[in-house]
């Protein structure tokens, strides 16, 4: 029998499994026998078995082209199925080192979204050439070199104002006045504020998205930066005026700050907390913390809390280009907590439903 | 420094023309009929400052001091320019409302305050120099967009609104520089617009260093816009030249 299926060789080298065409037959039905045993063959499954060394995956190749010439960048080949748009960049960069792959958008169609890196090839393909549109990000940043940059700038620069460099300020003018303890809580305050941000940054925050483009980092440093040099300029300034209301005003405004500032600390925990151990995305929910207790009222509590701080700064100083940093703040939390409020709406609907995107039923 | 003629920057591809088929989609017939009132109005209204000004040449006998005989027209006719700020936020013109705002304001802030605010340099000649090249710009743009509007642009208005800027605007952004600068040394003499420490709300402004930094903001921007412009004309006048030939 053995000798017999030899002459069906190449077939049974192939699949063993077509073993089943165990037949004595003659050399009359050795055509029929092939013909048996290649219907048998495509009858069975299209996934070649594990057990094969030359397994048939069919790699993909995929072909990037420039957005805007149309003109072919390189091809990427031998791509396995079950890769992921992240390998294709990284082997992207490899032939073309100077386009790392955060700097790297794909899309499909020319104006289609950026994909995603965590797309599966596959999902793509509709032959075996994928055909994607490359367009340069600029350069990147991490977020946590973003955030870093952004808040050390305004911690150093306020204190370069509160020792009172003689280059900013009148050498004998701020020799002579004496200081309101205002301005020493304010540096204080201040202080405090970006030294919180930055060890959260470190060591609370958890940064999904990877990479931000150069120019944003570029842009807030200079908002924040610039904002920060104007605002401790005036509060250290050897004529500057405290408060109307004195120390009952600074008082009230301080706490009010320390208050916000520890209800920002403990959002960001929470926040945190819950992407970490999230098995199912829900809401966070308030904690035994009273802090967190604005997350009933509230879909975006931490930039509630973070304008309040401003606000409470700006009383606590009483000075206008504090006040008009901290209406742009608001303006730009405003329209951060609205987005968010949107895909909460989105995604948790009964529980996000009554609450307001940032101020308490107002908004 | 708004451009004369930058203000079709953002237009500048003929607004309702068809180049881009996926526009935004145009004003209503309602808002149509407004926008054409505007531009009517408005290019009618430069006329007066244009007739006012060759009035007060012919009767003066020179081209001195002709501010104070378009004084008025020319404040109320640039403050309307305000609307299209509105025209642009509310969608029905297709411009970036920030762009707009932008060229607006300066036009406004040069009119207001300095050359209103600051009365001596109401007899500069820098002033007509600005002026005019304002007057014969704002004509052939309010026109350009009324003849848009009613889709029948003679070749020559457009012709004349992406060629003539090439002189008039330096001659305007010249006009406007040189006009800041002789209003500087009254703004510090009178500490105009400017609040000094100490006071309750710990805020100072000098309205003579906000003034150079305006004049040193001309610097940046100013070639950016021409450049622009230019190749606005480009584009324009060379695809005019296509259609015409495939015609």
């Amino acid at each position: 029998m053995l000798r017999k299926q030899k002459l069906s060789a190449p077939e049974h080298k192939r699949d063993p499994a077509a073993h089943g065409g165990t037949l004595s037959m003659s050399h009359n039905n050795t055509r029929s026998f092939f013909n048996f045993s290649q219907l048998v063959l495509s009858a069975g499954n299209l996934k070649s078995p594990p057990v094969l060394k030359h397994s048939k995956i069919t790699y993909f190749e995929v072909e990037i082209l420039d957005v805007q010439s149309k003109k072919q960048i390189c091809i990427v080949d031998k791509v396995p199925p079950s890769s992921t748009l992240l390998d294709v960049k990284h082997k992207f960069h490899k032939a073309c080192p100077q386009w790392y792959p955060s700097r790297v958008g794909l899309q499909l169609e020319r104006n289609g979204p950026y994909l995603k890196d965590s797309v599966n090839i596959q999902s793509l393909a509709v032959s075996s050439i994928i055909t994607l549109y490359f367009t340069d990000l600029g350069q990147q940043v991490g977020w946590t070199t973003f955030f870093l940059t952004e808040y050390t700038g305004p911690l150093l620069i306020y204190l370069l104002f509160y020792i009172r460099l003689s280059t900013i300020y009148d050498q004998v003018e701020s020799t002579k006045n004496f200081r309101h303890p205002v301005v020493h809580l304010a540096c204080f305050c201040h202080c405090l504020h970006y030294i919180r941000h930055l060890l959260e940054t470190l060591f609370v925050h958890k940064f999904s998205g990877g990479h931000t483009p150069l120019k944003n980092m570029i842009k807030g440093c200079a908002f924040y930066w610039g904002f920060t040099s104007w605002i401790a300029y005036y509060i250290n300034h050897p004529r500057y005026t405290p408060p109307s209301f004195g120390h009952r005003q600074v008082s009230l405004a301080a706490l009010g700050f320390l208050m916000c500032e520890a209800g920002n600390h403990f959002i960001n925990v929470v926040l945190a907390h819950q992407n970490h151990s999230g098995s199912k995305a829900c809401f966070p929910s308030p904690t035994y913390n009273p802090f967190t207790w604005l997350f009933l009222l509230v879909s975006c509590p931490n930039y509630t809390y973070e304008v309040g701080s401003w606000i409470s700064f700006t009383v606590m100083t009483q000075t206008l280009p504090v006040g008009i940093f901290a209406f742009l703040m608001v303006i730009q939390m405003s329209l951060w907590a609205q987005k968010k409020h949107k895909l909460y709406l989105k995604k948790f609907y009964p529980e996000v439903r009554r609450k307001a995107a940032m101020i308490p039923i107002i908004f | 420094m708004a451009a004369a003629g930058g203000g079709g920057g953002s237009r500048a591809d003929n607004g309702y023309g068809s180049q881009q088929p996926r526009r935004r989609k145009g004003p209503g017939a309602l808002a149509t009929a407004y926008l054409v009132i505007y531009n009517v109005v408005m290019t009618a209204g430069w006329l007066v400052i244009a007739v006012g000004l060759v009035r007060a040449y012919l009767a003066k006998g020179s081209y001195h001091s002709l501010y104070y005989s378009i004084e008025k027209p020319l404040k109320f006719f640039q403050t309307g320019a305000l609307l299209e700020i509105l025209h642009c936020a509310l969608g029905i013109v297709p411009s970036s409302v920030v762009l707009t705002a932008f060229q607006v304001m300066s036009r406004v802030f040069l009119t207001w305050a300095v050359t209103h605010s600051v009365k001596e340099v109401q007899t500069e000649d820098s002033v007509l120099l600005f002026v005019v090249a304002w007057t014969i710009t704002e004509i052939i743009r309010y026109s350009f967009y009324t003849f848009s509007l009613l889709n029948h642009l003679p070749y020559l208005i457009k012709w004349a609104r992406y060629t003539l800027f090439i002189v008039l605007y330096p001659m305007g952004v010249s006009g406007e520089l040189l006009t800041i600068y002789a209003a500087l040394p009254f703004v510090r003499q009178s500490g105009l617009y400017s609040i000094s420490l100490p006071n309750k709300y710990n805020f100072s402004f000098d309205y003579y260093t906000f003034l150079i930094l305006v004049m040193i903001s001309y610097i940046p921007i100013f070639p950016q816009l021409y450049f622009h412009m230019l190749h606005q004309r480009r584009k324009v006048l060379s695809h005019t030249e296509e259609h015409k030939k495939s015609e």
